[in-house]
């Protein structure tokens, strides 16, 4: 065994450091993006694409964020399956949004959604064709038109090399492993971002002109989730510490189609490609809930009609069954070979012989930071992208394969936006005062010896999400879920770090990851109780099981404040769509 | 279930380097990366390994299991603990260790960046739609595209124990991945660039890598492909690539492998003399034929209707690398078969 010599991270970028010596900064940046999934790597891009000097921070590869596990594929009015227009897409994700959604940021978003899926074509994307040589696209969720492109079941890997492709061919910086802790405002405005180096250890302060956050969802806020080791919500909590607020945080999507136990998705692809969903006697239950569109109904409608027929005792051990056997095997060995592969290793099942155990899983944030058209968030030079934002194209429901084509419209803007207001300003100050106030409280949690390790707390945090706050929610389970994170909050206090090495330290950034989560379930249930109605992921059956348009069309807004979430409302931007009663 | 599990840990701050035996309770369904996690949990948080998407997805949990490169999240133990074993799990081969599972992965991403991996369509200004392209004008290059960079391929390459400069497998999957796609047009400068020492003709067709490779891409397939587009571009100042074409020569001809040809038509005459020494004693272990006049096989004309049939498939090149019996299936065949 060789064992590393990898030298400290000695980038140039870090020399310039003796250069700013009033300034306590590893290195200096006009645009610092923290997060390097889609969202992260497409702001990256075009803000480098403008002239600014760009730099990439991710507790992991940027290969590995779960932007790589996305499926299904990428909305865009393409045209190429079937007469379809920008203006019919958005009508689709208004709908589709249970009119939460603002409508002049989905306008934008599905104006803009062809060309952009066009360049990433021209970047390499492999896209699967059509007869004729096009970009195909598949039927999904709730769309009027098959308008979802797609790269066979690996539509998020691909876009995510591809992305990476551009990062190196431009050769931008990237902090790799690099896990951010803490925003720095300085001035009014963000400067700064302070992480722990999980290679070599310790803080680094890096300063920049504009900071975009594109750290993903937070999915591990649930038991049962699709989401990533990785989805724990960070940059949402960091921007909510510098009194960002946070939008829309009671939307959670669960997804219909989650393996059993672990949550593992099932694609949505597979019922675009006319898979059935059957309960315990063998029934097609969707007839009772969305007649017409049936398996193709929206995830929020289908995953209540799962939860329901569980919930009444037709679910067979907490699960229903996706029945994929009369797609014949060649298809799916050719069209669904990954949700195979990914069955048969984690369920013991090959759905060309038996049907796929399902349960409705923690997937999709729609709530986040708040921004506008162009990402930028209530701080002066915060910007955020993609699922860690809310601007918001989604709603109360998202669509499936919009998140993908936010991450790469929205990303693009940000970068834009962040890159203009950098290289229109000029100075970065960062006091030292706060690199050691950082490393004094990271101490304090390092230097505690005795005390809970944090993977109770974790658990019990996601067990208790999954019960009180899941797919459906009542007024006293949520008042009992508040309870339960204040108590969880408080154990946190006492945490106590087993690993005090400073070498790939994980024990560390997983504690401090669990941190952030806690504060955001406590900004969930805040806003979960405040919205008295039914409307997309939030189901109150019980008390307001209708949608209320007089008095609940209009965001939720959550700041921090002492310590605790504080609830506030904002309204709904409306360009031409007036809420309708949503059938499928 | 019981699980029992060895692993090899490396502390890097006091260099200490230990086989640690472990006992946990694990769910039937637990993958290996879920038993590392308990152990993380509940025995010792200091152990460390990568992971995230724990769906075989994010490349990030490559490690060896008895030393066999494997994707932890992959791995589902109950076979294993029925079966009574003590798996041993250590860091991937070839990539320095930082901490007990964990690689530094720089030497492998560094090779990847020396294949220039991106697209080159030869224009920077994005046209109005997407190129044209059949899905089977797509297809050669559709296995490349679903690697994930784990690092399962090189942590087993032969080629790359010995020259730790090689190429490597994960690299030169991804140079084909853009030989091979039909909006490239950087193919020839590519192929001369992938030619270079280190590169194509070093790898020693061990097969490892398409074997340990867990999703499938059979970098030695890509590597075939690219030395097959090299030939079929005249890029042949390799050794390697010399060797090949004398292979098919010799076959063509005379139906045989003529091996005593093979190093002067290969490594020219001056090399021959110096190896002279080396094929006598090679001869009197009865490992070669002795260099009387070139002999025809009986049946060359198999061998002949082999050639003639690539040929007239248009084979030529990448095309012409089939390997295994599902791309051999693949070939077609005249429907006239005449048994060949
Ligand atoms: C299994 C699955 C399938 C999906 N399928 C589809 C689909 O078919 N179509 C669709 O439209 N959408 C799909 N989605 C949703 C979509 O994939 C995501 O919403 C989207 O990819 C999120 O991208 P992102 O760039 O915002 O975040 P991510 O890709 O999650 O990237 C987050 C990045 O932030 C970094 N990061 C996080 N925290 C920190 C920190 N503290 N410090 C430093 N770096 C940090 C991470 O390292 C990572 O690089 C799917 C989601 C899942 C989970
Ligand atoms: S076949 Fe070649 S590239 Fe693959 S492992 Fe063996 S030597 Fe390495
Ligand atoms: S070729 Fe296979 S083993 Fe090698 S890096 Fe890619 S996915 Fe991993
Ligand atoms: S954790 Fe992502 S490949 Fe194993």
């Amino acid at each position: 065994m060789t064992t590393s010599s990898r030298p400290a991270l000695a980038f140039d970028a870090f020399r310039k450091a003796d250069q700013i010596a009033s300034l306590l900064v590893e290195a200096q940046h006009d645009v610092l993006i923290v997060g390097a999934g889609l969202a992260g790597m497409r702001a990256a891009i075009e803000a480098h694409d403008a002239g600014a000097d760009v730099a990439l921070i991710s507790k992991i590869h940027p290969v590995r964020s779960h932007s790589g596990a996305a499926e299904g594929g990428i909305n865009a009015a393409l045209g190429n399956a079937s007469e379809d227009d920008p203006e019919k897409h958005a009508y689709d994700t208004v709908k589709g949004s249970d009119y939460l959604g603002d409508q002049d940021a989905i306008e934008v978003l599905c104006e803009e959604a062809p060309a952009d899926v066009y360049q990433l074509e021209h970047w390499g994307a492999v896209f699967s064709r059509t007869e004729d040589g096009r970009i195909a696209q598949r039927p999904f969720g709730a769309a009027g038109e098959p308008r979802t492109a797609y790269a066979a079941d690996i539509t998020g890997h691909v876009l995510v090399h591809v992305l990476y492709e551009q990062i190196m061919k431009r050769d931008l910086q990237v902090y790799e492993e690099f896990f951010a802790w803490q925003l720095v405002e300085n001035e009014g405005r963000c400067q700064a971002v302070i992480s722990w180096d999980l290679v070599n250890g310790g803080l680094k302060t890096i300063g920049a002109k504009t900071v975009i956050i594109a750290t993903g969802g937070a999915g591990r806020l649930y038991q049962g989730t699709t989401n990533a080791y990785a989805c724990t919500g960070d940059g949402m909590t960091m921007a909510l510490r510098l009194g960002v607020p946070l939008k829309d945080m009671e939307m959670m999507q669960f997804h219909p189609t989650t393996l059993s136990p672990t949550g593992v998705l099932i694609t949505e692809g597979c019922r675009g490609e006319g898979a059935y969903l059957l309960n315990a006697e063998g029934e097609r239950f969707l007839k009772r809930y969305a007649p017409n569109a049936m398996e193709l109904a929206s995830r929020d409608v289908i995953s209540r009609a799962e939860q329901t027929e569980i919930d009444e005792g037709r679910g067979i051990d907490g699960n229903v069954l996706l029945d994929l056997r009369h797609l014949g095997a060649e298809r799916i060995i050719e069209r669904l070979h990954g949700t195979r592969e990914l069955s048969m290793v984690f369920a013991g099942v090959d759905p060309i012989h038996d049907p796929i155990p399902v349960r409705p899983g923690a997937h999709y944030h729609m709530g986040g930071v708040e921004t506008d058209l162009w990402g930028k968030t209530s701080l002066e030079g915060l910007y955020a992208a993609g699922e860690v934002a809310c601007v918001s194209v989604h709603g109360a429901n998202r669509l499936g394969g919009n998140a993908l084509m936010e991450t790469i419209t929205y990303g693009k803007r940000a970068g834009k936006a962040a890159a203009e207001w950098a290289l229109s300003h000029t100075t970065v100050t960062v006091p030292e005062s706060l690199q050691a106030d950082a490393e004094r409280e990271l101490g304090t949690l390092l230097d505690r010896t005795a005390g809970e390790r944090p993977h109770g707390i974790r658990d019990e945090m996601a067990q208790t999400m999954h019960e009180n706050f899941g797919v459906f929610r009542r007024e006293d389970r949520m008042k009992r879920q508040g309870e339960i994170v204040a108590g969880l909050r408080e154990r946190y206090e006492g945490v106590v770090v087993d690993d005090k090495g400073q070498i790939f330290n994980n024990d560390l950034t997983q504690a401090l990851e669990l941190g952030f989560l806690l504060e955001l379930a406590a900004c969930m249930v805040e806003a979960g109780l405040a919205r008295k109605e039914s409307r997309g992921a939030h189901a109150r059956p019980d008390d307001y099981p209708e949608r209320d348009d007089k008095n609940f069309l209009k965001h939720t807004l959550v700041s921090w404040r002492d310590d605790g979430p504080e609830l506030s409302w904002e309204p709904v931007r409306m360009t031409k769509w007036q809420p309708q009663e949503r059938t499928y | 279930m019981d699980v029992a599990l060895k692993i090899w840990r490396f502390d890097p701050e006091t260099g200490e380097r230990a086989l640690k035996h472990y006992n946990v309770e694990a769910p039937e369904w637990a993958c290996l990366l879920d038993v590392l996690d308990i152990v993380k949990d509940q025995v010792d948080g200091t152990l460390g390994f990568r992971k995230s998407c724990r769906m075989m997805i994010c490349g990030s949990c490559g490690m060896r299991m008895d030393g066999r490169a494997i994707l932890a999240c992959k791995e589902r133990m109950k076979p294993i603990v029925e079966r009574g074993h003590v798996p041993v799990i250590s860091a991937m081969g070839n990539m320095p260790v930082l901490k007990d599972l964990v690689v530094d992965m720089t030497p492998f991403w560094t090779k990847i960046r020396r294949m220039k991996p991106w697209l080159d369509t030869g224009y920077e200004e994005i046209p109005e739609r997407e190129f044209r392209h059949t899905q089977e004008e797509m297809n050669p290059i559709h296995k490349e595209s679903l690697c994930i960079m784990c690092g399962c391929c090189v942590s087993e390459c032969n080629s790359m124990e010995s020259d730790p400069e090689f190429f490597g497998p994960a690299a030169l999957a991804k140079g084909f991945r853009f030989v091979g796609d039909p909006r490239e047009r950087a193919q020839v400068e590519r192929l001369e660039s992938y030619n270079d020492e280190h590169g194509i003709w070093d790898c020693t067709r061990c097969y490892f890598c398409n074997e340990r490779c867990p999703k499938g891409v059979d970098p030695r397939d890509a590597i075939a492909k690219l030395g097959a587009e090299s030939i079929k571009e005249g890029i042949d100042r390799d050794l390697g690539a010399k060797h090949a074409k004398w292979f098919v020569h010799s076959a063509k001809t005379t139906g045989w492998l003529r091996e005593t040809e093979l190093v002067p038509k290969t490594q020219g005459v001056v090399s021959a003399i110096k190896q002279t020494k080396f094929a006598i004693s090679l001869a009197k272990h009865g490992k070669v034929p002795p260099p009387v006049p070139p002999h025809v096989a009986d049946r060359v004309q198999e061998a002949r209707g082999l050639h003639e049939l690539v040929h007239s498939q248009g084979r030529a090149g990448a095309a012409g690398i089939v390997q295994g019996e599902k791309a051999l299936s693949r070939i077609e065949h005249p429907s006239d078969g005449d048994g060949a």
